[in-house]
């Protein structure tokens, strides 16, 4: 991963450069080339994090093996609060800035990681519910899942699960409305 | 529900929740302080002066305690100092039982019991906690200091209802209640010269959220009626009067990656009648609102940009008229304000906000009804301000 960032980087420096010289050849103005160099600066930093694919898991204490996405993320915005069993549900996330973490709310919740910390924000700020248990690794994760009832997260596609009390839950795209 | 029962409830629901918060651990806390510094020229937003003031301070703490899979009960104090712009000193925000009506894998309905939060509007129910703020000061259009403990929650009954459904997600939240209004918010709203009691009769609200599925935006609708009764003093300057209020408010927000745009529109028709003799009657309809747009420029710094409007009466929107109705200047009839801000992400739990507001008029400079054309003899005047904020 680390040889794939850089190599990432070092194509993104040659970009740069092309876009400069681009733009000294489309206008000579100043200005124009200032929001370029901008741009070029700002543009590569969000462009440079490489995640793997990731995995919806639970413990192993919850009866289902797969999930419709609006459910996931009537769970994960807090809104529905116990499994179908009654069992109350444990949402543990990683941070907000973690790349995995961004990488599961765009491509899982279909949101912006943004906008999931503001819905948070409002659930425990005004009393309506509380945020998820946060945890700093995937490690950590793994274990706080394998030891609780009723627990979700999510982890990379890398992650061995077996034998950890935990299992992973299929995603199924669309709701059950369709 | 009336103001004694509102009351009696808060009060029973301290004691018990202090109780439990002690006696267990699972107890989930949740904090924040904020200190900054801020400064309004020409005008008594911020002082009397008019120079730089260390009022802005903001310190809170919230807990929420489960007491079984369908009951909690959640609450949170406040210490704040914003100069002129609010009651300086500590209070209860929010302190109320939350029961799980209805939860299914689609739906699910709760009912508040207690001092609950103002829901309703897009930045209602965290206007007070300052990481969670567009801005260090809101549009004031809508989100009006002067009237700050009274937008901020309610003492009474709520319903929360969320669903999802083929269209996408909804969210519908009724209130009915009342809040408190201490002698100083009374003050800033009628005028230093009031000596008598004002209270909030009711507050009754329903506001509805929709975001369309697969797209990421959010509408929702709020519709607002509340009274208010004024009973005077002896040796006071105003009479009994009565007071209403009714809001009808649109907002939308749609999100990006990297920026973001919302909006909240409002009409208000405000009656009073009685206050400065008998057969007195003012009865007028305001609107304003604001469009917002923020760029998240990396994952530290957010720069904002917002544009405020608020005219105090749609058939009078310069104010000719009710200068020659009232002898109150033309200027106290409209406020008008750019604001450009910008918030630094320090660490996972630091933020530094810093923002300019250029404004024109001052219909939202306390006093309200009795305006202070002294202290606020300026058509336009500017605003700053800088805040360190800390939450856990």
């Amino acid at each position: 991963m680390g040889y794939a960032s850089d190599c990432r980087s070092s194509v993104l420096g040659h970009g740069e450069k092309d876009l400069i010289r681009e733009v000294k050849r489309i206008s000579k103005s100043g200005w124009l080339l200032g929001i370029a160099l901008c741009c070029s600066v700002i543009l590569p930093l969000r462009a440079q994090e490489v995640v793997s694919e990731v995995q919806v898991i639970v413990s192993d204490s919850i009866n289902l093996d797969e999930l419709s996405a609006a459910q996931l993320r009537r769970i994960f915005t807090m809104r529905q609060r116990q499994w179908p069993s009654g069992e109350p549900i444990k949402v543990y996330v990683l941070p907000n800035q973690d790349p995995l973490h961004q990488h599961f709310t765009k491509s899982q919740l279909s949101m912006f990681p943004y906008q999931l910390e503001r819905l948070w924000n409002k659930l425990v700020y005004s009393g309506l519910s509380e945020r998820p248990l946060e945890v700093y690794s995937q490690d950590q994760m793994l274990k706080a899942i394998g030891a609780t009832p009723g627990a979700i997260g999510y982890l990379s596609k890398e992650i061995v699960l077996e034998g950890r009390g935990v299992k992973k839950l299929s995603v199924v795209k669309g709701d059950s409305h369709d | 529900m009336t103001k004694g029962l509102g009351a009696m409830l808060v009060l029973g629901l301290v004691s018990w929740s202090v109780c439990l918060a002690a006696a267990e651990d699972d107890t989930v806390w949740h904090g924040f302080v904020a200190q900054g510094v801020m400064r309004a020229q020409d005008s008594n937003f911020v002082n009397d002066s008019g120079k730089l003031s260390t009022n802005l301070t903001e310190v809170g703490l919230n807990f929420s305690h489960g007491l079984s899979n369908n009951l909690r009960v959640a609450g949170q104090a406040v210490y704040l100092d914003g100069g002129n712009r609010y009651p300086q000193g500590a209070r209860v925000d929010y302190l109320f039982a939350d029961w799980t009506l209805v939860q299914t894998a689609d739906w699910q309905a709760n009912m508040h019991l207690g001092r609950f939060k103002n829901y309703h509007w897009l930045y209602s129910s965290t206007r007070d906690v300052p990481h969670t703020r567009p801005s260090i000061v809101l549009p004031q259009s809508i989100y009006f200091d002067v009237f700050r403990d009274l937008i901020v929650g309610n003492d009474g009954l709520a319903l929360v209802l969320n669903l999802d459904n083929s269209m996408g997600e909804w969210e519908a939240y009724w209130s009915y209640g009342s809040t408190p209004v201490d002698q100083e918010q009374m003050k800033n709203f009628l005028g230093k010269e009031a000596n008598g009691d004002l209270e909030q009769d009711f507050v009754h609200q329903l506001s509805v959220y929709f975001r369309p599925r697969n797209y990421n935006l959010q509408m929702g609708l709020v519709l607002l009626d509340s009274d208010f009764t004024y009973r005077s003093e002896s040796a006071d300057f105003f009479l009994d009067g009565k007071g209403q209020s009714q809001r009808t408010m649109l907002n939308f927000r749609y999100n990006a990656e990297h920026w973001e745009i919302a909006a909240e529109l409002i009409q208000e028709r405000a009656v009073f009648r009685g206050l400065i003799h008998p057969a007195y009657v003012r009865d007028a309809k305001s609107q304003g609102g604001f469009v917002q747009g923020r760029a998240f420029i990396n994952k530290d710094i957010t720069a904002m940009v917002r544009l405020d409007i608020l005219d105090m009466d749609k058939d009078d929107r310069g104010g000719e008229k009710f200068e020659q109705e009232t002898g109150i200047p033309q200027r106290f009839a409209y406020m008008d304000s750019l604001t450009l801000g910008l918030t630094w992400k320090l660490a996972p739990q630091w933020k530094l906000q810093a923002e300019y507001h250029k404004f024109k008029g001052t219909s939202r400079l306390s006093p309200i009804f009795l305006p202070d054309v002294q202290l606020n003899d300026q058509k336009y005047w500017d605003m700053w301000a800088v805040q360190l904020m800390y939450w856990f």
